[in-house]
């Protein structure tokens, strides 16, 4: 199955390469949702988003004849979109005000407890603990597990994306779930 | 091949196929897994804890319908066949957007809530008041006089119901075993009407509002549905109550939704989605016994958001470490909630959000 899919992205890479534009209509097709809900982790601004993820298949689009020479197009588009989307905010803020580049980006959209409880089951107290336990994780900790677990990605890249070294992704990794780990441990025991 | 045998709860949370297994729910990857159990019988509680975390991971996502997808490949077609060779400007990007925005009208379906893990059914079957009341011998009152009607039922729960509101009831009422799990106190109702049930925790009292019930032990709430809204509203004045929905009543995955004061749950009907929100305008549940309670001369966050909760019955989710230098002086006597909430928050330098029913504060905490 995963593989098959990277032979399908293969083959739209070497069409794309070829001048074929419904290649490129098919990535965007298939990330499309991905890469817009990456976007919308450092901004709320919906056509902003959409603009980016316009120029960045634009840009795809430009630098066509080295398409097949990518290796991951996930981690590829992710890159690209995120590099966008953060330019693109701070052009605006630098009209507005002040603004520091790098690590001054929210990453705005919190773990979800509320579809635990609806799908389930999970108590109030459960729930509660659950949120407290995902409040202290700090922004860049919602950004590795959003990009390990929603986006699939491995160390390497989640390190290249987040520009952190190999071994802070794992240690950072390690140290999330060291804490739902207990969390989740003493509750089992309980039962 | 990996070998699982060494793995720990830490090494299968971050497995890819571990974490595919949990998240996408294939049936090959179901039957290697279950095998695998079998095998190695002494490692169910590690399994089980490292699906708790897997599952415990959930992202709001925001869905993109299929159409907004087409609407932006379309858009890119479209810019690359005009433009083959100019890099495109990034001000003339947005203008053309803007301009192409307007020709098309795009409705954005936005969905809270990763809804990944809930299974849909088509067939699901009709729990419109008329079903449900057409099988059963019952008895009903209609109140079409334009007023509120205000009934007395056989276990001495009140209700007011709405006007152009209909509910219905066994003869056996509060009697007779409904459910499987006991003695019930069952009521069909369409349309809208505020229930003060009596308390009485053998017999649950159960309000069929066409596809959603709501069920507690005693309590004041108001639910709404006509046949012709397209959200069922739960409103909680006192006590807690649990909804869920009749679809989902048999199997063995329920999810119940609880409710506490202040809280309304909207169901949407079509999309079958439940949304906890809290009322514009909160009521205190409990008033503080002295009206001096909530005049506050330095004193810590804590203990101030701890009487807020308490007196509206509201859950305040705030960082208790991070907050724990921070103290109020204020007289927060007259204010509504949010008033409150506003001062408090600009005296700390934080904001507060309303997320699932709860007031969420975000602060980086005080000096």
């Amino acid at each position: 199955m995963l593989n098959n899919d990277t032979q399908l992205e293969a083959q739209w890479l070497q069409r794309l390469q070829q001048n074929d534009e419904q290649a490129l209509a098919a990535i965007m097709r298939k990330y499309y949702t991905a890469l817009y809900n990456y976007g919308a982790r450092f901004t709320s601004d919906d056509a902003l988003i959409k603009d980016c993820i316009q120029e960045v298949f634009i840009s795809l689009w430009q630098r066509r004849e080295n398409a097949a020479s990518i290796l991951s197009p996930r981690y590829y588009l992710l890159r690209a979109v995120k590099n966008k989307v953060l330019k693109s905010l701070h052009q605006h803020t630098i009209k507005t005000g002040s603004f520091e580049p790098g690590e001054a980006y929210d990453f705005l959209q919190e773990l979800s407890v509320e579809t635990l409880i609806i799908d389930k089951q999970l108590s109030d107290e459960q729930a509660m603990v659950l949120r407290k336990t995902m409040s202290q994780l700090s922004k860049r900790q919602h950004e590795l597990i959003y990009l390990k677990f929603y986006q699939h990605l491995d160390h390497a890249q989640i390190a290249g994306l987040m520009n952190l070294s190999r071994q802070s992704v794992y240690n950072l990794l390690h140290e999330t779930i060291q804490k739902l780990r207990s969390l989740w441990q003493a509750e089992l025991f309980n039962q | 091949m990996k070998d699982f045998r060494l793995y720990d709860i830490s090494d299968f949370v971050i497995d890819e196929d571990f974490i595919r297994w949990v998240h996408e729910q294939r049936e090959e990857d179901s039957l290697f897994w279950n095998g695998w159990l079998q095998q190695h019988p002494d490692k169910h509680l590690v399994i089980a804890t490292a699906r708790r975390i897997v599952e415990s991971i959930q992202f709001k996502q925001t869905a993109i319908d299929g159409q907004t997808v087409e609407l932006e490949v379309n858009r890119l077609l479209h810019t690359i066949t005009k433009e083959q060779v100019k890099p495109v400007s990034r001000k003339g990007m947005v203008i053309s957007f803007k301009r192409w925005y307007a020709a098309a009208a795009v409705v954005l379906l936005c969905a809270t809530g990763a809804w990944y893990f809930f299974i849909r059914n088509n067939s699901i079957p009709p729990f419109a008041y008329t079903t449900m009341v057409a099988a059963k011998q019952l008895i009903e009152h209609v109140n079409t006089s334009g007023k509120p009607l205000v009934l007395t039922l056989p276990d001495g729960s009140r209700l007011t119901l709405a006007s152009g509101s209909r509910v219905s009831y066994a003869h056996t009422f509060g009697s007779a075993d409904t459910a499987k799990n006991g003695v019930t106190r069952d009521v069909y109702l369409l349309g809208e009407a505020f229930f003060e049930v009596t308390k009485d925790p053998h017999r649950p009292f159960r309000v069929f509002a066409n596809e959603i019930v709501t069920k507690v032990l005693g309590t004041s709430f108001t639910v709404r549905s006509f046949e012709k809204d397209t959200t069922i509203q739960v409103t909680v004045r006192t006590g807690k109550v649990t909804v869920y929905a009749q679809a989902a009543a048999a199997s063995r995955a329920r999810s119940e939704i609880i409710l506490t004061p202040n809280q309304q749950l909207v169901y949407e009907r079509s999309a079958q989605k439940f949304q906890k929100v809290l009322l514009n305008n909160p009521a205190m549940i409990a008033p503080p016994v002295a009206e001096k309670t909530l005049v506050y001369d330095d004193a810590p966050l804590d203990k101030v958001f701890s009487d807020l909760s308490k007196a509206y019955g509201i859950n305040i989710v705030f960082d208790s470490d991070l907050l724990k230098k921070c103290t109020v002086t204020a007289d927060l006597t007259n204010e509504s909630f949010y008033r409150k909430l506003v001062l408090i928050c600009s005296a700390i330098d934080a904001h507060y959000e309303v997320i699932d029913g709860q007031v969420v504060i975000e602060s980086s905490g005080c000096k």
